[in-house]
């Protein structure tokens, strides 16, 4: 017998009592304005910025205002002037050396300023290996909690787009962070020094 | 109402006016209380220390000794605790007395209630600052106060019930409900962290200003008088809260 | 009377102020996890319900599991089944020769740790290098994690900077690091330890290795089975950078792990932080379901005992852990006696129960460190009940042949005296005798309660004989 049937066999052999899945439909926390506590959390507890975006706004000179000293921007989105493109390098090694990234986002959770960025690029190194990461999220996909984010993934799991391109996402809440060292906090350890979030 | 006395092993030796001071608690309130002589300890220790199975004869005679109560009181809520909670599992048959078993303060708290305390002539006077120490099995076994770690609405029984001695100040230490370090056969076994637990607890509670330390549990003012008595640390005093409430007596 | 732990406890307890920042450490990020608690009212709820979707899930573990399997598949993951640690190994050594790997970068991993996935790494010739800051600078000191979730926090950053300047790591990196804050010149940094000069260091350091790997390993923190993807979290990113460079990623998941689907994933995403580090997140949640382009992504799904823990009646319930760390940092114990006091590579409350399932004969020595005060059962983000656990480890020992010789003979002489009422009463009126007991005799140092208090007073006469008397009024 395979260790495969083995496992199967033994679970099911050794359990006794059987649970239900239970009844999830308790009163979950929700904001009035779930806009305003996104905002609130991003730029304060994930250590994130975030410039609103108004009409007519040049995304690229938002990008450049923000990051005055980039020299390599990298993106794959249409409208966002980029040195590199995660769709056409040869490598994600190729991809070390960006100072911005620039990805688009799905649902943004206002509890924990957390933004779906779903893999929709060739390389997913870019929403790690940039020095700094640019955001783009849209208001309508402010949602309160995080039962409200994973309801959305679900209406895109049902869609033909699905929840990514390429098989895999992440849900990000500000820049990359560390306190292993007695505790201190640190922003940028292995990943993304800064966050921008572009609320459009 | 008859009311069966429960004076656990160590209060029964080492603190026995607690136990005075009980009883004569409960009759000033006009409550009938009995002393059932054959009594000895709860099995508590042997249960810690790994050998409940130790306990069922134990187990076996409270049952039989207590079955004629109403309620059985003991001034010490980590043994009505084992006895509540832990009697059960050591024996086949149905465990009686074990259920209707409650200490002091939940009982004059729940039981009698604090209105008709003083219906029946409650009166105590306390003029202190006391630091409350609320023993962890008290706590999370018998709901005596709200546990710090849950999200749930804040009470204090034990806080309420002092709240009607007058002249009485009552605060409590940070991290009101961390472990002194008593916990039976933990305090021999592990002695270091145990002290260090202890200490730590007593350091708290005197950084409140309090002059006393008052909670339900003898074995804790036990544990932290002993270790302040060793250290020499004589900027705060220990008195269970039966004590407290006997004032008037 | 004493056991592994309280005698490497005795030794961590010497440093009266290093246990006093041990413990403050901890206890601040309960403090943090409090606060984020109170601000949820459907808090409790979370809880039970996490509990309950476990409790589901792990009784109908086999269904979920082929569930998993055949969504995970479709989605073009490789998934393979390890019945131990050793299959295990064999299984990840396979993958690594068929690929021909010499470097592997890796996730934090707890799992990875109870199969000693390293130490066959590098018998193998293969060079696994922790990527988490933690992990990493433990691994260059060649010690142990003392804690699941943040396993250097003791480690100074006096000691941090030494070790690196050891490895060259300050050298090769410590421009980069210092021009990462934006300062040229690295000497005051490096005078003062600074934690994110050093922090930076590695970051520069890693991506050195994140470049080079033709691996990357992660564990999992959940399996969905409704979709065949694994979710792994971290602050750091690492755990994302060992799998976005190298091509070949092999993802270790417990079969504990799953979880049903993306309701599911909403509650725990909610608890895991708040519990894990007094977070309302981690910074990445992220979802693996396929392969990279020209990538290939191997699942191992490990039982390792745990399809047999479910049959145990008292001790099942520990599957339902998340690896959260919340019961260690509430414990009064482990913030004094710290992780290297315990014999199983997880202390605390979850340490205790786990290294008895695993191994009975090693670990039996971690349930001295437990005064049953049960705090860990109210912080546990899916309710298990590890005090009591302990407790009913407790009354085992004997019958396993681990009993204290002291304890059995104490409870022996304490069952004859609580059963016999006379010889009680007799023995409470002899013991005010003890009272008078001389000093010397006390405050010898085998008497394990002398060493911190003083002899506690016997009433000249006990209740029990004040009420025979009539004077109880």
């Amino acid at each position: 017998m395979s260790t495969r049937e083995n496992i199967l066999n033994r679970l099911r052999q050794n359990v006794r009592e059987t649970y239900d899945m239970p009844d999830l439909s308790f009163e979950k926390t929700t904001y009035a304005d779930p806009i305003a506590e996104f905002i609130h959390q991003t730029t304060t507890t994930a250590g994130a910025k975030l410039i609103e975006v108004k009409p007519g706004d040049d995304l690229n000179e938002l990008i450049r205002q923000a990051y005055p000293d980039a020299h390599v921007i990298a993106s794959n989105l249409p409208n966002i002037k980029a040195d590199k493109n995660p769709d056409t390098v040869s490598c994600a090694q190729d991809l070390d050396g960006t100072d911005v990234g620039v990805v688009e986002g799905g649902v943004a959770c206002a509890e924990n300023a957390c933004v779906w960025v779903p893999m929709n690029m060739k390389q997913k190194a870019i929403l790690f290996i940039s020095e700094s990461l640019v955001i783009i999220v849209h208001r309508e996909n402010i949602v309160s909690n995080m039962h409200e984010a994973y309801e959305w993934l679900k209406a895109k799991d049902a869609s033909p787009e699905g929840t990514s391109l390429y098989g895999f996402g992440t849900f990000i809440s500000g820049p990359s962070k560390t306190a292993d060292i007695e505790q201190s906090l640190v922003y940028g350890a292995q990943a993304a020094k800064s966050l921008t979030v572009l609320l459009i | 109402m008859k009311i069966g006395l429960f004076i656990p092993c160590y209060v029964d030796a080492l603190y026995p006016e607690v136990g005075v001071l009980t009883y004569r608690l409960l009759t000033s309130l006009g409550l009938e209380v009995e002393y059932p002589e054959k009594q000895t300890c709860c099995g508590q220790p042997m249960g810690n220390a790994g050998f409940q199975g130790m306990a069922d004869k134990l187990v076996e005679n409270y049952d039989e000794l207590f079955r004629p109560y109403d309620y059985v009181v003991a001034p010490s809520a980590s043994c009505a605790a084992y006895v509540r909670f832990f009697h059960q599992g050591i024996v086949k048959h149905e465990c009686e007395a074990a259920k209707r078993t409650m200490d002091v303060v939940e009982f004059l708290h729940d039981v009698i209630g604090l209105e008709n305390m003083k219906a029946r002539g409650f009166k105590a006077s306390f003029p202190h600052k006391v630091s409350l120490h609320n023993s962890c099995h008290g706590v999370r076994e018998l709901g005596l106060s709200s546990p710090s770690e849950k999200s749930i609405p804040r009470f204090n029984k034990i806080r309420d019930l002092l709240s009607i001695v007058n002249d009485i100040e009552i605060v409590e230490p940070e991290r009101p409900d961390e472990c002194c370090g008593f916990g039976g056969m933990f305090s021999v076994e592990e002695p270091d962290v145990s002290a260090r637990m202890g200490r730590d607890k007593i350091a708290r509670h005197i950084a409140t200003g309090a002059e006393y330390i008052t909670g339900p549990d003898s074995s804790c003012l036990m544990h932290m008088s002993g270790i302040a008595a060793k250290d020499g640390e004589k900027r705060i005093k220990f008195i269970h809260v039966v004590e407290i409430l006997a004032q008037g007596l | 009377m004493s056991t592994k732990h309280s005698k490497a406890a005795e030794k961590f307890l010497k440093d009266y102020d290093k246990v006093t920042r041990h413990d403050q450490t901890f206890w601040s990020v309960r403090a943090k996890r409090d606060v984020l608690a109170y601000e949820l009212k459907e808090w409790e709820q979370l809880r039970e319900a996490a509990s309950n979707i476990k409790k589901h899930t792990i009784t109908h573990l086999a269904d979920y599991l082929e569930e998993f399997e055949r969504n995970a598949t479709a989605n073009g993951a490789i998934v393979h089944w390890a019945k131990d640690a050793d299959e295990y190994n064999d299984i990840v050594m396979q993958i690594m020769q068929a690929h021909d790997v010499h470097k592997v970068v890796k996730g934090k991993s707890m799992l990875t740790e109870e199969c000693h996935l390293n130490s066959n790494l590098i018998k193998h010739g293969i060079d696994v290098v922790e990527t988490d800051l933690g992990e990493r600078i433990l691994q260059l000191m060649g010690l142990p994690p003392s804690h699941i979730i943040m396993p250097a926090i003791h480690i100074t950053r006096e000691q941090v900077k030494d070790n690196f300047a050891q490895q060259g790591i300050l050298e090769k990196n410590g421009k980069m690091g210092a021009e990462s804050m934006g300062v040229s010149d690295k000497t005051q940094l490096e005078a003062e330890a600074d934690p994110t000069y050093l922090t930076r260091c590695a970051r520069y350091h890693l991506r050195d290795n994140f470049m080079e790997a033709e691996c990357g390993m992660t564990g999992a923190n959940f399996a969905i089975a409704s979709t065949g993807e694994i979710v792994v979290c971290t602050n750091e990113g690492n755990a994302d950078m060992s799998t976005s460079v190298p091509l070949l990623h092999i993802a270790s998941v417990g079969i504990e792990k799953v979880i049903p689907n993306y309701d599911a994933m909403g509650v725990f995403q909610r608890l895991l932080a708040r519990h894990g580090t007094g977070q309302a997140t981690t910074v990445y949640t992220s979802h693996f379901r396929k392969p990279r382009p020209e990538g290939e992504f191997h699942i191992i799904l490990v039982d390792n005992g745990r399809s047999n823990f479910l049959a145990d009646p008292e001790h099942w319930q520990t599957l339902k852990c998340m690896r959260c760390g919340a019961c260690m940092n509430t414990c009064p114990v482990y913030r004094r006696s710290m992780g290297y006091s315990y014999t199983y590579f997880i202390p605390g409350p979850i340490g205790i129960n786990l290294g008895m399932l695993k191994d009975k004969d090693a670990n039996y020595h971690n349930c001295s460190a437990c005064s049953l005060c049960l705090s860990c059962e109210n912080v546990c983000p899916v309710q298990v009940d590890l005090g009591t656990q302990i407790y009913k480890w407790r009354q085992n020992l004997d019958s396993m042949g681990h009993a204290d010789p002291m304890k059995k003979a104490m409870s022996q002489g304490m069952k004859i005296l609580f059963q016999n009422p006379k010889l009680y009463t007799t023995a409470l009126k002899f013991a005010p005798l003890a009272n008078s007991l001389p000093s010397f005799l006390t405050g010898i140092k085998l008497n394990a309660w002398c060493k911190y208090h003083t002899m506690p007073h016997f009433a000249s006469k006990s209740f029990h004989e004040m009420w025979k008397k009539g004077e109880v009024k």
